[in-house]
């Protein structure tokens, strides 16, 4: 465990250190203080588009922020030539991926939090709020969601270059959290290979829909059953085992010569 | 007590546009504990690939390969071991010190023996000034230097260096000898690749001569080399006849 949290903890140090956590909150800032500057049609008490639009710049940006930080970890490893050192330790190959997951997870954790907490901030200043419960369940969950990205994004590093796991990892996610919800209406009007595909789409891509509980905080419909929030957190966590066993299956007989440096 | 490296009948082919290149064919070697080991040839020989397979990077090999008899693909056979590579690099955004922290908490050491082996290394390697200041701001040698401060924080029994003074100037390279020699001393094993001839005369103990993945000669300098004779032109005849 000792090991896997020293490579986590360079996952934090780098994140940190490169600032992009600042640069997203920035963005995100910049994006409430325009919503909150709006007054179109004597709109400024109605805090409901607030939410909405900033709800939905959070999840675009932590699902940027957990897409870059876990494609380049495995890729840029390499590419530096800090992998030859690392590897020459005894880190298995095994306790590197779970290293590189758990920091790209908790680091995107903790900047989720602190997008959360701006937008918490530009919310109450319009006057409005989110009920307790409700955003503590929505962060959860949303923290659930963005640990399968991690794991998805990990695992295809190990067989794809760093770009072209950007753009699958970019793809598979963008279209599992866009398409899933539709799948099952989508299959009614097909047959044959359309249909085996889609049906076999709906198995096998992470249903990110579950996480998102925006609707219920935008619209104050309450807290959803913490057993069901737990059941979900399952979901996310066989998600996760899932990818990274994946990705362990992809690196584990990897070999790495002087090419991969330059 | 288990030989420090104990290689044994190992080959290794890499697929190529141009069929397929054997790497290393049937390569078998033995260092003893305690030795300064020279691992010679051209480029191309398979030096750097037979350290790759001694580090576990290479798991698909034929053959077998053990580091104090354990098997090179177990991860605690790289317990005992510092390796410096002939590119070191190390996280830019990280300062000398906690890249050596960080090694030491990779080989599992207790916050104690790291910050005290943290302070015995950078004063070895003459690092000891430049500790707190990001690698970014550091020259070649520099960084050459907290990479090989790096291999020495578990205070290694078998230490392996890849072209070690390739970035160094003349007394980076005097540093380098007395390093080893210090190594030695100590009672511990250094596997030392190295294209500089007259460095490896000075230190080692045995010397194995490598080219095109066969092992052409193997031994102690003063029974390889004729009377008379420099190591380079042994090195030349041996590997160009």
């Amino acid at each position: 465990m000792k090991r896997i949290l020293t490579l986590a903890t360079i996952v934090w140090l780098e994140m940190v250190r490169r600032k992009e956590l600042y640069v997203l909150l920035i963005l995100l800032a910049a994006l409430l203080a325009g919503l909150l500057s709006v007054d179109v049609f004597g709109l400024s008490g109605i805090t409901g588009y607030a939410k909405d639009v900033g709800l939905l710049g959070v999840w675009l940006l932590s699902w940027i922020l957990a897409v870059n930080i876990s494609v380049r970890q495995l890729p840029q490893e390499a590419q530096r030539g800090t992998l030859f050192s690392l590897l020459a330790m005894p880190v298995s190959r095994l306790t590197l991926i779970l290293g590189k997951w758990l920091g790209a997870w908790s680091g995107v954790g903790f900047a989720l939090i602190c997008f959360y907490l701006t937008l918490l901030a530009g919310v109450w200043l319009k006057g409005g709020g989110f009920d307790a419960n409700t955003l503590v369940q929505a962060i959860l969950l949303h923290g659930g969601a963005l640990a399968v990205v991690c794991a998805l994004g990990i695992a295809l590093s190990t067989r794809l270059n760093r770009d072209a796991a950007l753009v699958t990892a970019y793809l598979t996610t963008g279209s599992a959290f866009l398409l899933m919800p539709r799948i099952p209406a989508m299959l009614a009007g097909t047959r044959g290979l359309e249909s085996i595909s889609l049906f076999g789409a709906y198995y096998l891509l992470p249903h990110f829909e579950l996480f998102d509980l925006r609707r219920r905080l935008i619209h104050d419909w309450g807290r959803v059953g913490w057993f069901l929030i737990g059941e979900i957190l399952l979901y996310a966590f066989l998600m996760t085992v899932v990818f990274l066993t994946l990705a362990w299956l992809g690196y584990r007989k990897r070999r790495f010569s002087r090419g991969d440096v330059l | 007590m288990n030989p420090a490296i104990d290689i044994q009948g190992v080959s290794v082919s890499f697929p190529s546009r141009q069929g397929t290149v054997h790497a290393l064919q049937d390569l078998s070697l033995t260092v003893e504990p305690g030795i300064v080991y020279g691992f010679l040839g051209p480029n191309g020989a398979g030096k750097t690939t037979t350290i790759h397979i001694l580090l576990g990077f290479q798991e698909s090999i034929r053959g077998s390969a053990r580091l104090f008899g354990v098997p090179v693909t177990e991860s605690i056979a790289r317990d005992r071991i510092g390796y410096l590579s002939e590119n070191p690099e190390a996280y830019d955004f990280l300062t000398g010190r906690e890249w050596l922290t960080m090694a030491g908490r990779l080989f599992d050491l207790t916050s104690g023996e790291v910050k005290s082996r943290i302070e015995t290394v950078l004063s070895e390697t003459g690092m000891l000034a430049a500790a707190d200041r990001r690698i970014a701001s550091y020259s070649r040698g520099m960084r050459q230097r907290i990479c090989l401060a790096q291999a020495l924080i578990n205070d290694p029994d078998l230490l392996i260096l890849d072209e070690p003074t390739g970035g160094l100037d003349p007394i980076g390279r005097r540093d380098i000898r007395r390093l080893i020699a210090n190594r030695k001393k100590a009672g511990k094993t250094v596997f030392f690749s190295s294209h500089e001839l007259s460095e490896v005369e000075l230190v080692c103990d045995r010397i194995a001569i490598l080219a095109k993945g066969h092992l052409l000669a193997e031994g102690v300098i003063a029974d390889l080399v004729p009377r008379g004779e420099s190591l380079e032109r042994y090195f030349i005849n041996t590997v160009a006849p």
